[in-house]
């Protein structure tokens, strides 16, 4: 319990509305994704794991610290909200500074800690600029320094790469993966799948505030079983080789590539073809690569959530 | 699965003390609160009375020159009337200048929904209500009851240490009627900025409590011929335990003791609906 982030039978009601119902979780280091359509309680999952409100039922441990124990609790988390929300009237520099000595740092630990911060997210030519002032990637920028500013073990990020150009994005995912790297549990809810699918080590797919599925995609994506694995096998004769793959009823569809140069096919057992057709490929046809097609966050979102609204 | 080297090393050094965090609130709203000049003004002229008000006692103590201008020496009368009426035109300013800075205290961060910011750190509600009320509590205590005490003292150094002891209850009174009043102007200004949450509206409202309260009181008194309409009045309420304090005889209708509870009672509600309002999340059902 003490290198996890712990939900043992987790339900948060606001009142007669459902928040999340149920969640048992334990929350490995590196970076998990919560990916769920809108309402299906990310949010409100991160605001359990910060203390921020409390859980109708069930315990909630984030490295073996109870969430109700605030000033233990945030030595080791921090936290982004998604909502583009600042006091009044305060400079960059000054925002991290404040809420450094908020947290516990002397004047002289929280000035260092502020301009370490600022340059990570690279902000250090407008840090004495008004927040009011900053643009949106700017102010989802400082945002994400002040959760990181006390060097947190535990990152929780609401929306992080939301308003971000292409460059800050990937500036922002590479200081996501540098914090993983230092063995740091970065928390993440995004809607931007494909960017879920290339940064996260691990999945939460929630829906109607259940978890539906969680752990490493592909792992979550074996375990579906009413819909039929697809890969893209591409070859140089692909009419010879679907004619085999028939044969051989491992394939419950099959198509050609549009381009003509390789197959699209379902089957039911991915472990079992690659077998077969290690056999199909010794007889003359050319096999350039073979991938999977849907074993993406994009794909298992829409397996499980699929009659809610799909987002991309 | 990724490896990862878990090479992280969490912060190792001191941390200041827990009571002292809502400090830091603290300065950031008093900075911001004489950036506006019509503040700093308002509050300028909060001083013009107890500067007054120590001419009075250096008058009512320099014989020789109220001699020369024709005056006999008792015309001004350092007694508890007079620390009265300080308290009563402090109180009437301190009300002021709690419309004007009152509402900005809570209010930008509720509309602004920055309160999550604040307590996702090693900080309380409490603290955040302590750290903001201490700022409207320090300003108006500078108006209130440190005049007073000053002013006290002054009287005391002149009147000898003779006066000081028989006339030591008054500085008590000016103590407890002054924070009493800035208890219920603070809790009252902030409970309606967090409800609010729009600054102008919330120092309006505050007017419209003291004065329509008043109003909506004495409406009551007259059409149902009973007294209890005075709990609507604040400044009745308030007067009420004033001349309690500074043991004034008065026409008060209402009893101190009565006023007291009422006085209570509003700082309790004003409490409740603070609590209710400041949290991380607002639940919108």
């Amino acid at each position: 319990m003490k290198d996890r982030i712990v939900f043992e039978n987790v339900s948060k009601f606001y009142d007669e509305i459902l928040g999340v119902n149920h969640l048992n979780l334990s929350i490995p280091p590196g970076i998990t994704s919560l990916v769920g359509p809108n309402g299906s309680g990310k949010t409100t999952l991160m605001n359990l794991m910060t203390g921020l409100v409390k859980p109708s039922r069930g315990q909630i441990y984030v490295l073996g610290c109870r969430t109700d124990d605030p000033e233990n609790l945030f030595k080791m988390v921090g936290y982004s909200t998604q909502f583009d929300a600042f006091p009044k009237g305060l400079t960059g520099f000054q925002f991290l500074y404040s809420y450094l000595q908020l947290s516990g740092r002397d004047s002289h630990t929280a000035e260092q800690l502020a301009w370490r911060a600022i340059e990570r997210v690279n902000l250090r030519n407008d840090a004495g600029r008004n927040i009011a002032g900053y643009s949106k990637g700017m102010r989802q920028r400082i945002r994400l320094a002040q959760a990181l500013a006390h060097d947190p073990k535990v990152l929780v990020l609401d929306e992080p790469l939301n308003g971000l150009d292409p460059l800050a994005r990937s500036e922002s995912i590479a200081l996501f993966r540098a914090a993983a790297e230092l063995g740091c549990y970065v928390i993440i809810s995004s809607h931007i799948l494909h960017e879920v699918d290339v940064i996260s080590d691990q999945v939460i797919l929630l829906s109607n505030g259940y978890v539906v599925a969680e752990g490493q995609i592909q792992t979550v994506r074996s375990e579906i079983q009413e819909h039929p694995t697809q890969i893209l096998i591409r070859c140089t004769r692909p009419r010879e080789l679907a004619a085999k793959v028939i044969e051989s009823e491992l394939a419950s569809e099959i198509a050609i590539h549009n381009d003509g140069r390789g197959l699209l096919l379902k089957t039911r057992n991915s472990d079992n073809f690659y077998l077969a057709l290690n056999e199909l490929a010794l007889n003359g046809i050319e096999i350039e690569s073979v991938t999977p097609a849907d074993d993406d966050v994009f794909s298992v979102y829409e397996y499980l959530i699929g009659n809610e609204e799909v987002v991309r | 699965m990724a490896i990862y080297r878990r090479s992280y090393k969490p912060y190792t050094g001191a941390l200041t003390a827990t009571w002292s965090r809502w400090l830091v609130l603290f300065r950031y709203a008093r900075r911001n609160l004489f950036r506006s000049k019509v503040q700093t003004v308002l509050f300028t002229i909060c001083f013009f009375y107890p500067l007054l008000c120590l001419g009075g006692i250096y008058l009512a103590h320099n014989l020789s020159f109220l001699a020369q201008i024709g005056v006999s020496g008792n015309l001004i009368s350092i007694d508890n009337r007079f620390f009265f009426r300080l308290l009563a035109v402090q109180g009437v300013l301190a009300f002021l200048l709690t419309a004007f800075i009152g509402p900005g205290l809570i209010s930008p961060d509720l509309a602004n929904g920055a309160l999550p910011l604040y307590f996702c750190r090693p900080f309380s509600r409490a603290e955040y209500i302590v750290g903001k009320s201490s700022v409207l509590a320090i300003t108006l205590s500078q108006i209130t009851w440190i005049p007073g005490l000053v002013l006290f003292a002054i009287q005391a150094g002149f009147a000898g240490p003779r006066w000081a002891w028989d006339n030591l209850w008054i500085a008590g009174s000016l103590i407890l009627g002054s924070l009493i009043w800035i208890a219920i102007l603070s809790l009252l200004a902030m409970a309606l900025s967090a409800w609010v949450k729009w600054r102008i509206v919330a120092g309006a409202l505050l007017l419209a409590v003291m004065f329509f309260g008043a109003g909506f009181g004495q409406a009551i008194n007259a059409v149902l011929r009973i007294e209890s309409g005075y709990f609507f009045n604040l400044g009745y309420l308030m007067a009420a335990v004033w001349t309690d304090l500074f043991r004034i005889e008065s026409e008060q209708s209402l009893s101190a003791g009565d006023a007291w509870i009422a006085l209570l009672v509003y700082c309790v509600i004003c409490l409740g609906l603070l609590v209710r309002k400041v949290r991380a999340y607002e639940v919108v059902r």
